[in-house]
C-alpha cells in the first residue's frame, strides 16, 4: 500500500483507528517533536525595545507563572501537530488541527500586551470558523465514501471525492493560520518568548503540509 | 558513505560559490569591481575562526540548535534528492526553512532580529507557489517521487516543455531565496542583516554553510523535476546559468517593500492556483 508520503515504514493500530508512518510523516513528525523538545529545554528570550526618538531601551522580562503557562501551551500544541501529522483517520486529523488552532491562541493568551490580545482574539476568530469547514469537509467525505480512514481512501477504490469537498479542508486547515488568513496572527508574534511563539508558526506549517499529503490521496 | 559525506561537502562549497557568482554578476551589471567569486566560501571559513558569543538577552537553547536544525534539514534534503525521494519531503523542507528564519530572528531578542523573523512569516505566500509546481508535475507524471520522475522524462522529454508554468513558479520560489532578491525583505539592510544580525562567529559559518547547501539542493531539485537526467558536469553548468539569470533580475530589480513583497507573490500564487486547477480540470 503506497500513498502520496511514500510506503508506509510502519503502522500502529488502535481499533480501527491506524496510525501511519510514512518517510514523509515520519520527517513531520521528528520536526514537531525536536520543536517540543526544544520548547520543553528553552527558557525565553528576553525581548529589547528601543524607545523611539532617544538612546534608551527596554528589556521585557516574562515572569514565571506566564512561562509556565505558555510552556503549557506550547507542548500542549506540539502534540497536538504531532498526532496531526501522523494519524491515519482524517476526523482526527481535523480534530487535532482545531486543537493547534486553540494551543496556538493559549499560547500568547497570558502575553500582557493589547496588540498581542486583539492579533489572538482576531485569529480566534478565524481559527473557529474555519473549524466549520474543517468538520464539514470531513463530514462530505464520509458521506462520500463511507469511511474516514486515510490508508482506504489513498487505495483510490472508492468514489471520487468532490474537488469543493477537497477545497472546503484545505481552507479550513489555511483557516488555521496559514496564508492569507496569517494576516490575522502576525501580531501574535510580537509576544516574548521565541520558543513558544515559533510553535504557533511551526504547527500551523506542519498541519499545512500534511493536509497536502492527505487531499493529493482523497 | 565517505563518498556520499565528500559530495555533501562539495555541495556546500559549490552552493557557496555559486552564491559568490550571484554577487559577482550582480556587481558586474552594476558597473562595479564586486567582491571575488569565491567571497562567500571566505566568508564561511572567517566566521568559523571569528570569536562566537551568545548575546546576554538571547534564548540560548533556541539561539544554538536552530543553527543545527538549519544544517540538519538542509543536509536531509539533499539526502532525499540524490535518493530520489518524494517531492513533498523537499517541499516541507522547504516551507520549514522559515521556521528556522524565525527561529533564527526571535531567539536573539534583538529588534532587527526579530523584524526579520516576522518579515518571513508574512511572506508565507511565497511557498504556496512551489505547491503548485508539485501539483502540476504530479498531474503528468503520476508520481511524487522525484527518482520516478526523472525516469519518465527519460521517456516523455523534459517536464519543463509540458507544464513550463510549474518551472516559472519554482523558478520564482527560488529567485524569492536568492540574496539581493526583490523578495528578500527578511535580511534587508534597513533592519541591518534582518533574521540573521545577531548570529556570529561559529553559528554564522553554520548559517552559512546551511544557505550553500540550501541553493545546491533547491537548484539541483529544479534541473532534475524538470530537466530530467543530465551527467553531472551539465548539471553544475545548468547551475551557474540559472544563478546568473537570477542576478540578472536581482541587478535590475530594487529590493520591494514588504507589503508589496508580499502582495506580488500572493497574486503570483492566485495565477499559479488558477493554472494547477485548469490542469485538474483539463490537464
Amino acid at each position: 500500500m503506497t500513498t502520496a508520503g511514500g510506503t508506509p515504514l510502519f503502522l500502529l493500530e488502535f481499533g480501527d483507528i491506524v496510525i501511519s508512518f510514512t518517510p514523509y510523516t515520519t520527517s513531520l513528525f521528528i520536526l514537531a517533536l525536536v520543536f517540543t523538545l526544544l520548547v520543553i529545554a528553552s527558557r525565553p528570550e528576553r525581548q529589547l525595545d528601543i524607545a523611539f526618538g532617544t538612546d534608551a531601551y527596554m528589556t521585557k522580562e516574562i515572569s514565571l507563572s506566564e512561562m509556565r503557562f505558555r510552556r503549557f501551551m506550547a507542548i500542549a500544541c506540539g502534540l497536538a501537530s504531532m498526532g496531526a501529522v501522523v494519524t491515519g483517520d482524517l476526523f482526527d486529523f481535523c480534530l487535532f488541527t482545531a486543537l493547534v488552532g486553540i494551543c496556538n491562541v493559549g499560547i500568547v493568551a497570558a502575553v500582557k500586551s493589547r496588540h498581542v490580545q486583539n492579533a489572538a482574539y482576531q485569529y480566534g476568530l478565524v481559527a473557529l470558523a474555519a473549524t466549520v469547514l474543517l468538520f464539514g469537509g470531513s463530514a462530505m467525505v464520509a458521506a462520500t465514501t463511507g469511511t474516514l480512514s486515510l490508508p482506504i481512501l489513498a487505495t483510490g477504490t472508492l468514489p471520487a471525492v468532490p474537488l469543493a469537498v477537497k477545497a472546503f479542508i484545505v481552507i479550513g486547515v489555511m483557516g488555521e493560520g496559514m496564508a492569507p488568513f496569517y494576516a490575522a496572527k502576525a501580531e501574535m508574534f510580537r509576544a516574548p518568548g521565541a520558543p513558544y511563539v515559533i510553535m504557533c508558526s511551526l504547527s500551523s506549517l506542519l498541519i499545512f503540509l500534511r493536509v497536502i499529503e492527505v487531499v493529493v490521496q482523497l | 558513505m565517505i563518498g556520499d559525506l565528500l559530495y555533501l561537502i562539495f555541495a556546500m562549497i559549490f552552493g557557496l560559490l555559486l552564491l559568490g557568482i550571484h554577487r559577482k554578476v550582480i556587481a558586474r551589471i552594476q558597473r562595479r569591481p564586486g567582491p571575488p567569486v569565491w567571497q562567500e566560501i571566505l566568508h564561511a571559513l572567517k566566521f568559523s575562526f571569528k570569536s562566537t558569543w551568545i548575546p546576554q538577552t538571547a534564548s540560548d537553547t533556541l539561539f544554538v540548535s536552530v543553527v543545527l536544525i538549519a544544517i540538519g534539514i538542509w543536509t536531509a534534503a539533499f539526502f532525499v534528492v540524490l535518493a530520489g525521494g518524494n517531492l513533498l519531503i523537499i517541499f516541507g523542507i522547504y516551507m520549514l526553512h522559515k521556521i528556522v528564519e524565525h527561529g533564527f530572528g526571535l531567539s536573539s531578542g534583538s529588534p532587527y532580529g526579530k523584524f526579520g523573523g516576522v518579515r518571513s512569516v508574512i511572506s508565507a505566500a511565497s511557498e504556496i507557489p512551489l505547491f503548485v509546481s508539485v501539483a502540476a508535475v504530479v498531474i503528468f507524471t503520476g508520481s511524487l517521487e522525484i527518482g520516478d520522475i526523472v525516469a519518465w522524462q527519460e521517456q516523455a522529454g523534459p517536464l519543463i516543455l509540458a507544464v513550463f508554468p510549474a518551472a516559472l513558479a519554482m523558478y520564482v520560489v527560488i529567485l524569492s531565496k536568492f540574496p539581493f532578491s526583490p523578495f528578500s525583505i527578511v535580511e534587508s539592510k534597513e533592519i541591518v542583516s534582518g533574521y540573521k544580525t545577531e548570529h556570529f562567529g561559529v553559528w554564522r559559518a553554520g548559517l552559512e554553510a546551511c544557505n550553500g547547501l540550501k541553493t545546491y539542493v533547491l537548484l539541483l531539485t529544479f534541473i532534475a523535476v524538470f530537466f530530467g537526467p543530465l551527467p553531472f558536469l551539465l548539471i553544475l553548468l545548468a547551475m551557474i546559468l540559472i544563478t546568473v539569470s537570477i542576478s540578472f533580475i536581482c541587478a535590475f530589480s530594487p529590493m520591494l517593500s514588504p507589503f508589496d513583497s508580499v502582495t506580488i507573490q500572493t497574486l503570483f500564487t492566485g495565477l499559479m492556483l488558477i493554472y494547477v486547477v485548469y490542469l485538474g480540470v483539463y490537464g
